[in-house]
């Protein structure tokens, strides 16, 4: 096997990612527009205007308020600076080694081993991790797994996964929409004559984009975030300079966890690991597989 | 017609050149502010391991009273870490108080009472977390540095470096693996 350098994943990670956000976004213009087309077509253009004004208005208020609403559903106290001394200094370690001020430091009760990061930046950033990470993992694998949270603040990774939950988010809202609304307008539309082939044609795909973008979406959000966990487990690597630390924790989760934890579906992929695991949703899980994960670490 | 068409390309290659130029001094300054900032991260962990060592030396005291060369050691090094000015000085006062401590929690394995005191307990755990946060600050300003020297050594930053007169390349801490091993007192 070809020895891959950590640089080289960060690189091709980000490109990816990045190549990944087109067809979101090209979709949700498409929607706007069709919607536009078939409510007002004279105000299709100003529609999509609105419907964009709209999303970064959300965009900022998550970008505002997400993390602490994160934070209380997560059920996460500050830690103890004596009991959790040790965790603390793991993360203020990390944190220097990365560059960024120390984040503020989150102890979850719970058994599973897990871990999570939240925050727009890393000035307003915090890292969590489960009693149960606390109890089974030795120094190094804890380090791993810090490092790994770490690395997703600094990779603006919180953000950039925030951003496209609003994206998805309004994407199955417009698609709703839009099926509604073709059922209202469908006959209407047909008074003005001015239609033909062209127009039942672009409503023809309005209702097929209706129906695909909210599945496309999410799946697309998916392999961001994938590829994302990906970046962040080469990046843990880049700061504790040691990759059997962070395999060996993957495998202790792999091997202890129940797949189990009581984490809403909304903020699972803020976590180290999936919080639940079914062996049905591979194309939508928000996290790649743990052994898969594991490979790459060590062919580093 | 053409004399108009020349006159934009050159307009433009001149934009271009100011551009790149604004891009990469910025770049430059920017690493190199890096690379001070990462030296103050090290400076702050160096200072509070350097004030760990009157709590030490209260704590120890009353346990290993005829121990008095380890804590006069430990004592002086501190002192010559607070009065070290350069960089070079509390580098090296930074080694020999890190040598000095080590002694005290290696002489430490003799006295059992003190190894199961919770303030000793305590003080050995902020101990290990500090030595390792000098470690990774150390990394940080050692990738600093490696980002810097890349970015002044490679084309075409090397040509700008030259003209804003940044052609030395910075130094790296040499120390960085070895002092990763944290003094471990086993119980």
């Amino acid at each position: 096997m070809q020895r891959v350098s950590f640089y080289d994943q960060i690189s091709k990670n980000k490109r990816n990612s990045v190549l990944l956000v087109i067809p979101i976004t090209a979709m949700v213009v498409g929607l706007l527009y069709l919607i536009g087309y078939l409510f007002a077509p004279e105000l299709a253009f100003l529609m999509v205007l609105f419907g964009l004004f709209w999303m970064a208005m959300q965009a900022m208020i998550s970008y505002q308020y997400g993390d602490r609403a994160v934070l209380s559903v997560m059920k996460a106290k500050p830690a103890d600076p004596v009991k959790h001394v040790y965790l603390i200094n793991t993360v203020e370690g990390l944190s220097l080694a990365a560059g960024i001020p120390p984040p503020k430091v989150y102890v979850i009760e719970s058994e599973e081993i897990n871990a999570f990061a939240v925050g727009r930046d890393p000035q307003h950033a915090a890292v969590g991790v489960t009693t149960g990470a606390l109890e089974n993992l030795n120094r190094v694998e804890l380090e791993g797994v810090i490092g790994h949270e770490i690395s997703h603040i600094r990779n603006y990774d919180i953000r950039f996964m925030m951003m496209i939950a609003v994206f998805v988010g309004f994407a199955a809202i417009l698609s709703y929409l839009l099926l509604r609304g073709a059922f209202f307008a469908g006959g209407s539309r047909r008074r003005d004559e001015r239609g033909g082939g062209m127009a039942a044609l672009l409503i023809l795909m309005g209702l097929i984009l209706a129906v695909i973008a909210p599945i496309a979406t999410r799946l697309v959000q998916a392999m961001i975030s994938r590829q994302r966990e990906y970046l962040a487990d080469a990046s843990a690597v880049e700061l504790t300079r040691y990759p059997e630390g962070l395999a060996s924790a993957l495998e202790k989760i792999m091997n202890k966890n129940s797949g189990k934890m009581e984490v809403s579906e909304a903020i699972s992929h803020l976590f180290f690991t999936d919080p639940k695991r079914s062996p049905l949703d591979n194309l939508f899980t928000t996290h790649p597989p743990l052994a898969e994960r594991i490979r790459r670490l060590r062919q580093m | 017609m053409w004399e108009w068409i020349l006159i934009f390309v050159v307009v433009i290659a001149l934009v271009i050149i100011v551009a790149l130029f604004f891009s990469y001094y910025n770049r430059i300054i920017t690493l190199s502010n890096r690379i001070d900032n990462a030296w103050a991260q090290i400076e702050v962990q160096l200072k509070k391991r350097a004030d760990l060592v009157p709590n030490l030396v209260e704590t120890v005291k009353g346990y290993m009273a005829h121990e008095k060369k380890a804590i006069e050691m430990v004592t002086k090094a501190r002192e010559r870490m607070m009065g070290a000015q350069t960089v070079k000085d509390k580098m090296d006062a930074g080694v020999e108080l890190a040598a000095a401590m080590k002694t005290i929690f290696a002489l430490a394995e003799n006295y059992p009472n003190l190894r199961a005191s919770e303030n000793f307990k305590l003080l050995q755990e902020q101990l290990d977390g500090i030595e390792s946060k000098i470690a990774y600050a150390r990394q940080f300003y050692n990738d600093s540095v490696l980002a810097y020297n890349n970015a002044i050594t490679t084309f075409p930053g090397r040509w700008f470096a030259k003209r804003m007169g940044r052609t030395e390349l910075k130094l790296y801490f040499e120390a960085a693996e070895k002092e990763r091993t944290v003094p471990k007192v086993t119980f």
